[in-house]
């Protein structure tokens, strides 16, 4: 399984691009950014997953243990571009009833205002 | 049967030994009372001859024989065996001399019969002094023989054994054929004088004690050798007995081999400390390369590396640094040197170039060296070595020494194997014991795993209205799939279905978990709405921050045919309705347990109720089953599970939970394995 990921902070808000696959094995591998990316005072988190083919439960579990410490220092999480086979994931979880899920870039930047 | 004992070859021969010493000695006495009685001599030369070959060929035999029986008799020892009987023929020689001496010119001195024994006396000492210290040599020149020496010595013996009989033609007259013999014989035992292979294998002192006992050989012989020819010199009455070539040959050839020996012994001193010092670097090597031995641990290993080291490089202090289990660094195998002067040479080396270049991290540590004067009152030069095992540097080698540049390339190649050796044992020694920690890892998991096997149903309940069958199969030894039925009433059953975020040991335990909130709380006879509220909570506590568990929880009330459901983030169930033909995903909104961990989550909360009628079937699985890919990495998916349900609805709930699990096989291939793990359960009701 490969996943690669992309960090850019752009103006006002950081995009993390996730591309491939994410299993268990390297489901850590996200939570280390994302939780570098927290102690370094980011305000707002923008994940890109136009090119993630798959997530499995381990990966969901990376984004829901943040959603508790995102609601407190008030950072805000949208994630975009979910292809139809990984969004029905997030869907049946109701990770979408936790977490804002906008289909593109625009609608997610939309978001942050 | 007549049992005859086998004759025992040492004491048979010395027994005809003495025998035909004796008869040499009664030959010569009658031969001398016919001289003195002038009487007709009648008894032939020959006589004496061919007893005094008995003679030979009897001592022989008892050397040959007492030699071999102690066949793993040093070489120091051999030698020794040869100078002491030297010393004993010549003491006896010297005794006589001085007997013959204190005699004077008295009439006794004159007494033939008296010099006849003597002389019988000297010769048959000097024959066993030289037939011993040619069978000792005999050893001396085999070892480690080629086909050409052991050729040459057979050579040699049938030689002596000729010039034995040489007697018989001779007479023992010295003319031109025996010194012919003679020089010939010379020449011979010159050639084979050369093989000396054992002198190196001598230690220092040992070569001392060697040449001492060949300086005595040396003498004894000479001595023994004069002794003969003054006999020869004076007119005996009776037969010469030892101006024979046989005896002449061996003289020769015990003296040049003691002196080929004497001499490179001699000049092999100075560089046998040299040669010490590599046979005691090969051993240490050698035990250095065997495998350390369960029970024992790298400290052995690290012992004969320090030894081994210090004594290849004449270093004068030594130490090891380690690392432990905990990255600390501890000094271990101090020799020669006080932990005050330890520690201080430790700080000094560790702030000075090229000593201060080291850095554990470094990934060629494996071919560095590091080596330099010191600025110590004392200590002047150290060489520092890493030990790098498993391409992880695990400690220090430290060697000192007193003098400047105390360090040469050879000592610095030799340690460096010595380090690579023992680096490798230690590497051995960690993968072993790291395997046998896996293997009992792997026994460890599959107790768990028929633990967690223990954990699924083996029993599912149902009553007349409806069938059911389940299946459960973890992609690791233990998986995170749970499922499991229960009777509330007699008409009423509670369903449920779960899956554990992650998989392998962690999913496992959290399954168990679950398995536990389940038969603690269907006790209390909740709706599925309640249910899953308080698993909520429970789960809450237990659970790591980023886990969660999708389940669904089904009451189904036979009597009124109604099933209530709700749904925590769990796969929809697939409903076939048999009056419609029509199968479905019966969705509705909920969330993962764990994923809110505070009341809020019964927001999310939705319950359902629905009817059923006979022959409709009901497909409870997890995620497993419609993320199962083929070998083009297409998944068997929502919309294949539906078609199948539809295809097989007329069969039996275990022959349709069979059949899809078939399906599912066929899909995924021969050749892939389940990579999750997946849960079926069939509920059919019955018409």
């Amino acid at each position: 399984m490969m996943l690669q990921i992309e960090k850019n902070i752009e103006n006002d808000h950081s995009v993390l691009s996730l591309i491939g696959e994410i299993d268990a094995s390297n489901s850590v591998e996200l939570d280390a950014v994302i939780l570098e990316m927290v102690q370094g005072g980011v305000s707002n988190l923008l994940v890109d997953c136009s090119r993630l083919e798959y997530i499995s439960s381990a990966g969901l579990g990376v984004f829901m243990s943040y959603l508790e410490e995102f609601q407190e220092k008030e950072i805000k999480l949208v994630i975009f571009g979910l292809k139809e086979k990984v969004f029905q994931v997030f869907n049946i979880l109701g990770l979408d009833q936790l977490i804002k899920i906008r289909s593109t870039k625009q609608d997610a930047l939309g978001e942050l205002l | 049967m007549l049992n005859i004992p086998r004759p025992n070859i040492g004491k048979v021969s010395v027994l005809v030994a003495i025998l035909a010493w004796l008869a040499l000695l009664f030959v010569d006495i009658t031969r001398i009372f016919e001289t003195v009685n002038r009487l007709e001599p009648n008894m032939a030369p020959q006589v004496s001859y061919v007893l005094e070959l008995l003679f030979f060929i009897t001592v022989y035999l008892f050397y040959n024989y007492s030699i071999n029986k102690n066949e793993d008799l040093d070489f120091l020892n051999l030698i020794w065996r040869g100078a002491s009987t030297g010393l004993l023929a010549t003491s006896v020689s010297l005794l006589i001399n001085f007997f013959y001496q204190m005699l004077g010119e008295g009439r006794l001195a004159a007494d033939p019969l008296l010099r006849n024994f003597f002389y019988h006396v000297n010769f048959a000492m000097m024959t066993l002094f030289l037939i011993s210290c040619s069978l000792l040599w005999k050893h001396l020149i085999l070892y480690q023989k080629s086909k050409r020496v052991v050729q040459q010595w057979q050579a040699f013996e049938i030689l002596m054994l000729i010039s034995m009989f040489f007697v018989f033609f001779n007479e023992n007259n010295l003319d031109y054929s025996f010194l012919f013999g003679l020089v010939f014989l010379t020449f011979f035992s010159a050639s084979l004088s050369v093989n000396l292979k054992w002198i190196p294998y001598l230690t220092f002192k040992e070569k001392w004690k060697s040449i001492l006992f060949f300086v005595i050989i040396l003498v004894c012989t000479s001595y023994l050798f004069f002794e003969l020819l003054s006999y020869s010199g004076t007119n005996l009455t009776f037969v010469n007995l030892t101006d024979n070539l046989f005896l002449m040959g061996l003289f020769a050839f015990v003296f040049i081999y003691s002196l080929f020996s004497f001499l490179v012994t001699l000049f092999n001193l100075p560089t046998s400390s040299v040669f010490e010092q590599k046979l005691l670097e090969a051993i240490n090597f050698q035990r250095l390369s065997q495998s350390i031995k369960p029970g024992q641990d790298e400290t052995q290993v690290l012992d004969i590396l320090i030894d081994s080291s210090m004594s290849a490089a004449y270093a004068d202090a030594g130490w090891l640094e380690l690392l432990d289990k905990e990255e600390n660094k501890v000094i271990i195998q101090e020799r020669f040197i006080d932990e005050d002067i330890r520690e201080e040479l430790y700080d000094l080396i560790s702030n000075i170039k090229p000593f201060s270049e080291f850095n554990w991290k470094a990934s060629d540590n494996e071919t560095r060296k590091y080596l330099g004067k010191i600025p110590h009152n004392i200590f002047k030069s150290a060489l520092m070595l890493p030990l790098v095992v498993n391409q992880k540097t695990i400690g220090r080698l430290f060697l000192i020494k007193e003098v400047k540049d105390g360090f040469n390339k050879e000592m610095i190649n030799i340690i460096n194997t010595f380090v690579g050796q023992a680096s490798i044992s230690v590497e051995n020694y960690r993968l072993l014991n790291e395997a046998i920690k896996n293997e009992r890892y792997k026994e460890e998991l599959k107790i768990a795993q028929r633990v967690q096997r223990s954990l699924l149903p083996t029993e599912l309940h149902h009553d007349d209205s409806f069938e059911i069958s389940g299946i459960s199969e973890a992609a690791d030894e233990v998986g995170g799939d749970y499922y499991e039925t229960k009777q509330i009433s007699s008409n009423l059953f509670a369903i449920i279905i779960g899956d554990v975020s992650g998989k392998g040991t962690s999913a496992a335990f959290n399954m168990s978990q679950m398995k536990g909130i389940f038969h603690s709380l269907v006790q209390l006879n909740p709706s599925p709405g309640e249910f899953l509220a308080k698993a909520n909570v429970a789960l809450s506590q237990c659970l790591e921050r980023n886990h969660f568990i999708t389940t669904a929880y089904y009451l189904v009330d036979t009597e009124s045919k109604k099933i209530k459901y709700s749904r925590a983030g769990h796969c929809p169930t697939l409903f076939y309705d048999a009056s419609l033909k029509s199968c479905d995903y019966l969705s509705s909104e909920g969330l993962g347990l764990g994923m809110v961990r505070s009341a809020l989550y019964e927001n999310y909360i939705h319950e359902q109720e629905f009817e059923f009628d006979k022959e409709d079937i009901l497909l409870l699985y997890t995620d497993g089953i419609v993320e199962a890919k083929n070998e083009s990495g297409i998944e068997f998916g929502y919309d294949r599970l539906k078609k199948t349900l539809m295809d097989l609805h007329q069969f039996s709930a275990i022959e349709i939970q069979k059949k899809i699990i078939e399906h599912i096989y066929r899909f995924v291939g021969q050749n892939s394995m389940p990579d999750d793990d997946f849960s079926l359960l069939v509920i059919k009701f019955n018409p």
